[in-house]
């Protein structure tokens, strides 16, 4: 098996004194799609951030065996101040490192590059409004584009599914599937019905890490993983339960 | 008409104009960040707590500005390093400081023996008595000021908008939050002169939001604010000496006036444009 992007071992981890996650065990490979669910309060943003460095390490470490792993982020859109007046050229630009960090400027072919990408991304007329003007569904396509400007080798998204309505969230998914053929996609989500036909394999994260290698879970399961989420079926998803494996 | 060119041979006036234009420069690119993250309240509290260092500074013989930008400076940067830190809560932190910046001020300006002569003016500003040492100190400050937007207005942006992110790009975060925090205190400090620690504030704050009725781009914002704090600066400046009135009231008068009729006549343009449409 070829080695891992990142690879967590025995990791604890949390606020100043406050352990949130406890011994957490997960490798994380090329072209992987991980569906993160857990209850509120239970840690998924917690090992989001300790995967990107944002958060000491209590206990155990992370790896990155084949060396430094270009990451991309879409974090919780409800954290994000969107009255900032920051715009959505300037947010997706803010993606891309200056090569100069003395002048920290974009060069021509940078900007060409934003402007690229927020054309893909159907942005185009909003290049120059501010995110606040934007709708829930603009916003994320933009901080999607952030996310992707630095063409990331692991892509984590933070609830992406929030605040925006279902035509957007059909259009995200089918985005996220074009670009799981690229890169590995960690994805975190409290709605455990609607991300189970897309993910490959699932992690509940209570405090705990449980990982399911398989998308298929059991309300049975999710009490042996001590994961109380509702699987809650939207409409006609492919849906099969299995029967409950060994741990 | 006439009266106008004769105030602007004296040198005290023509000082005056000066500091005006140099203080709402700075206040445009520094007061922008402070809007922009919406830090008004904290640096209310350096402003405040500012006042201990000045009666600090009478108390020990020492120039009452040097006391207060010490003690801006320690107040931004501890204001920074508790928010970060994320235990204690902050607007609680903040008014801590706050009150006990002035009551510092107090007991020290209470123990200093004899009459404080210029107290007043560091409570009120008095724009008309800036000498030409505190010119040159704007000036550099401004200039400084300037290059360090000019060079680093993107990580600048950039932390103050999402420090997470920032992280993860690798800028360093910390470097720029507390430079910030720093440029903030001796920047309200300087401006304390002009305006006075009452009124200092909204030097900072009413050009930007008079910009952003145009425009809601960081690096726009700046020179639309210069603009109007300029002009309200300067206007309030001649009112002052005309009318006999203090300098920094006029001036944020003049700048409050201002926004409400920019405000009036975009309001009185949104309502043509839809009915227009």
């Amino acid at each position: 098996m070829n080695k891992p992007l990142v690879k967590l071992n025995d990791v604890s981890t949390g606020y100043f004194s406050d352990t949130v996650l406890r011994n957490v065990n997960l490798e994380i490979h090329a072209k992987d799609f991980i569906g993160i669910i857990g209850p509120n309060g239970g840690g998924k943003t917690t090992l989001v951030k300790a995967i990107l460095g944002l958060l000491p390490l209590f206990k155990g470490k992370i790896t990155f065996p084949q060396g430094k792993v270009r990451m991309g982020y879409l974090p919780q859109i409800s954290a994000i101040d969107k009255s900032f007046p920051i715009t959505v050229k300037e947010l997706v630009g803010s993606g891309l490192k200056a090569k100069n960090p003395w002048f920290p400027q974009l060069t021509r072919e940078q900007k060409k590059q934003v402007s690229n990408l927020i054309a893909e991304a159907g942005l185009s007329s909003q290049s120059h409004k501010p995110i606040g003007e934007l709708s829930g569904g603009q916003i994320q396509k933009a901080f999607l584009s952030r996310a992707l400007i630095n063409e990331p080798q692991l892509l984590i998204l933070d609830e992406p599914n929030t605040f925006v309505d279902k035509g957007f969230e059909k259009e995200l998914y089918q985005w996220l599937k074009v670009l799981n053929e690229k890169m590995a996609i960690l994805l975190v989500s409290h709605d455990i019905g609607t991300i189970t036909p897309l993910v490959k394999t699932i992690a509940c994260v209570n405090v705990y890490l449980h990982y399911h290698p398989s998308n298929q879970l059991t309300e049975d399961l999710l009490k042996v993983y001590n994961c109380p989420v509702d699987i809650i079926a939207h409409g006609p998803v492919p849906h099969r339960v299995l029967k409950e494996h060994g741990l | 008409m006439s009266e106008i060119f004769t105030i602007m041979e004296y040198a005290f006036f023509r000082n005056a104009m000066a500091a005006a234009v140099l203080t709402s420069l700075l206040a445009a690119m520094v007061g922008t960040y402070i809007v922009s993250r919406k830090i008004v309240f904290i640096s209310g509290g350096i402003t405040h707590a500012s006042f201990g260092g000045i009666g600090m500074a009478y108390f020990l013989g020492l120039n009452p500005l040097l006391g207060a930008a010490v003690f801006a400076v320690l107040t931004a940067t501890g204001i920074e390093w508790v928010s970060q830190r994320g235990k204690v809560r902050e607007d609680s932190a903040i008014a801590i400081l706050w009150s006990l910046g002035m009551a510092l001020g107090i007991i020290f300006v209470f123990m200093t023996p004899g009459y404080t002569p210029n107290l007043m003016s560091f409570l009120f500003g008095s724009i008309l008595s800036v000498g030409r040492a505190e010119l040159y100190m704007l000036l550099a400050f401004c200039l400084l000021a300037g290059v360090f937007f000019w060079l680093y207005l993107r990580p600048v942006v950039h932390t103050a908008f999402d420090p997470e992110f920032s992280k993860i790009m690798g800028l360093p975060v910390g470097f720029f939050r507390y430079t910030m925090s720093i440029i903030i205190a001796l920047a309200i400090v300087i401006s304390i002169r002009s305006v006075g620690i009452i009124l200092v504030l909204s030097l900072f704050t009413i050009p930007q939001i008079t910009a952003m009725l145009f425009t809601r781009n960081f690096a726009k914002i700046i020179p639309l604010a210069a603009l109007f704090g300029v002009v309200g600066s300067l206007a309030g400046l001649f009112s002052s000496y005309f009318f006999d009135i203090p300098s920094g009231a006029a001036i944020i008068f003049f700048l409050t006036l201002q926004y409400l009729l920019v405000k009036l006549l975009v309001m009185v343009r949104d309502h043509l444009n839809r009915d227009k449409n």
